[in-house]
């Protein structure tokens, strides 16, 4: 409580500029806060990363500091022996079949029932928000027998169509809150100018969306790459296991190689972290922007 | 005149020719997305509630249809019941901690003071983790043997407290909690971060001059303009606590002693361990019934909160 107080005594005197780093004692006192979560939200990462270039025996005994001889073998292994190689390549189908489809299905959806004349829109949105709001189990358990009477059980398929479908409801609000920003006004006039629907959709409407379709983009990728239970129960051959499912059944089957493990688990998270330092301002729009505004 | 005395089959194609002219590019624009939906959402939704009217294992041809016994058998459930108490333990301490801590951040971090940035960054890159790579870090952190935690306690001279967190019935759940409070802050953090950004200076120098003091500004002035964010924030993880499988299914598979046993582990393992479809199917419809009625709840509280 003292730090917080203090920062708002701080803030309304200095005025909401960038405030220098003075030595006073709530500043300190902020810091000392800032600096301790900081470490306990890179620990793990910094542990993980350092155990990955390290021997078993050296893990345990020297958690902590750089490992004495970098053992780069680990990663090689692991992407190898471990089949991160191939678990990566599924992922990355999977993420671009989806992603791709999430995102064109919903800004065609999203379009039309923002600034098109759709008959029975209420109840058309009624029946997405509801989507919205069941969970993944609410269809689970049918959809399984669904999707292995219609023979995609065991194929990439299994994941990418209801991997498409059950994200539908969260990109239609999304991209219907960004088409009911714009004015319509351009789409009208590009109709009185004889544009036909889907000019004006692909030509005027479309490319003003741009920040929405990124926020989507970057939000659907991350959903998917990291998406566990739905492969979980319809992927089960592994050479169809996308990252997030390859790296639990690799942890369970190497217990004894930590160092390979650990180099494993790193493999999996570096893909989406490197993204995400690379895009960090648009990660945090888009999740911003995917939990309020949809 | 002359439409008008058109046979009635003309009259009507003549309606459905405008209809269609008007609505063509709505239909169309629509249309993939709602067969996708209404064949993988909205049809396994249906079937959902009708095999929770049946017995069926998943193999037999025939689904012996058994009334409301699986509905019945929920409040005799044991596991259940011990299933649902770890969920509200899991809703309640993992919605009050990350906000609390988010919020505390937020506002450390609200007039971006130096380091702004890298604070910002760290405090949000375990949200962009699988959590099947968080459970796997994590159960590393808790091991016995080489996690880090137990040497830590042992390095401050705690080693009365070391133990193996995940294959202690008591502290299973709490330690599977405190991962996924790990990841989770950063994300509330964030939303609270965009939340202070639309707070009126205005109203804070205001009640400045009245005499407020620091802590009434924030209560009085700041909390209540964070309303709304805070009713999103809440909403989501309320829903996701209630459906929360990945990290507790990877870390402890529910166990030891179904000690970390939520619904949708103990959901899990009835469709596709035991192969008891039908009454999972009822399992998967609570927890369904536990999210609308959740998402319902926030939804008319955020309606009332905008009027």
């Amino acid at each position: 409580m003292a730090t917080s107080a203090a920062s708002d005594r701080k803030t309304t005197t200095v005025g909401w500029t960038r405030p220098r780093l003075s030595r006073s004692a709530p500043d300190l006192a902020r810091y000392a806060v800032l600096l301790a979560f900081l470490v306990v939200f890179l620990l793990p990462f910094l542990w993980i990363w350092s155990s990955a270039l390290k021997s078993s025996r050296e893990i345990a005994r020297q958690p902590f500091g750089l490992p004495t001889e970098f053992r780069w073998q680990n990663l090689q292994r692991a992407w190898t022996v471990g089949h991160f190689d191939q678990y990566i390549w599924n992922s990355v189908i999977y993420c671009a079949a989806i992603v791709a489809g999430v995102v064109v299905l919903s800004c065609l959806a999203g379009y039309a029932l923002a600034l098109l004349p759709v008959p029975g829109r209420d109840a058309l949105l009624v029946v997405f928000l509801l989507g919205l709001m069941v969970p993944f189990q609410s269809v689970m358990v049918p959809l399984y027998y669904l999707l292995r009477d219609i023979h995609l059980l065991e194929t990439y398929w299994a994941f990418i169509v209801p991997g498409i479908a059950l994200r539908l409801p969260f990109g239609i609000f999304l991209m219907r809150g960004f088409f009911r920003g714009l004015p319509a006004e351009l789409a009208d006039a590009a109709r009185v100018d004889g544009a036909n629907e889907w000019r004006v959709f692909r030509q005027v409407m479309l490319p003003l969306a741009t920040p929405g379709l990124s926020t989507l983009v970057v939000f659907q990728f991350m959903f998917t790459w990291n998406q566990f239970l739905m492969p979980l129960v319809f992927v089960q051959r592994d050479e169809l296991r996308p990252v997030s499912l390859g790296t639990m059944f690799f942890f369970g089957r190497y217990t004894a190689d930590r160092g390979m493990i650990a180099a494993g688990v790193t493999i999996a998270m570096l893909p989406v972290v490197l993204l995400y330092l690379a895009l960090q301002r648009r990660f945090i729009e888009g999740i911003t922007a995917g939990a309020l505004k949809t | 005149m002359a439409e008008m005395s058109l046979p009635a089959p003309w009259k009507e194609a003549g309606h459905a020719r405008r209809h269609w002219a008007r609505y063509r590019a709505g239909y169309l624009f629509l249309l993939p997305s709602f067969v996708l939906y209404a064949v993988f959402m909205i049809y396994p939704f249906i079937q959902s509630i009708y095999l929770s009217f049946t017995d069926w294992n998943g193999a037999t041809a025939v689904k012996n249809f058994v009334g409301l016994d699986n509905y019945r058998r929920l409040f005799n459930d044991g596991l259940l019941w011990t299933a649902l108490r770890h969920n509200i333990i899991w809703v309640v301490i993992g919605t009050i901690a990350p906000m609390v801590i988010g919020l505390l951040l937020a506002v450390l971090l609200g007039n971006r003071p130096r380091g702004f940035t890298l604070f910002r960054t760290v405090y949000f890159m375990p949200q962009v983790l699988s959590p099947v790579v968080i459970a796997l870090v994590w159960g590393w952190i808790y091991n016995p043997v080489f996690g880090i935690l137990n040497k830590g306690l042992d390095a401050v001279g705690l080693e009365s407290l070391s133990r193996g967190w995940l294959g202690d019935p008591t502290f299973a759940l709490y330690a599977v909690l405190a991962a996924a409070i790990w990841a989770e802050t950063g994300f509330v953090f964030v939303i609270f971060l965009a939340g202070l950004q639309n707070v009126s200076r205005d109203l804070l120098e205001a009640a400045m001059i009245d005499g407020a003091n620091a802590w009434q500004r924030f209560w009085n002035v700041t909390v209540p303009q964070l309303a709304n964010v805070i009713n999103v924030v809440t909403a989501l993880l309320l829903i996701g606590g209630f459906s929360v499988f990945d990290i507790i299914f990877v870390m402890t598979q529910g166990g030891p002693a179904n000690a970390t046993e939520v619904i949708a582990t103990y959901t899990y393992k009835e469709a596709f361990t035991q192969n008891r479809v039908g009454y999972a199917a009822t399992l998967s419809l609570v927890i369904t019934a536990i999210s609308l009625i959740a998402s319902i709840v926030f939804i008319r509280l955020r309606e009332r909160g905008e009027s």
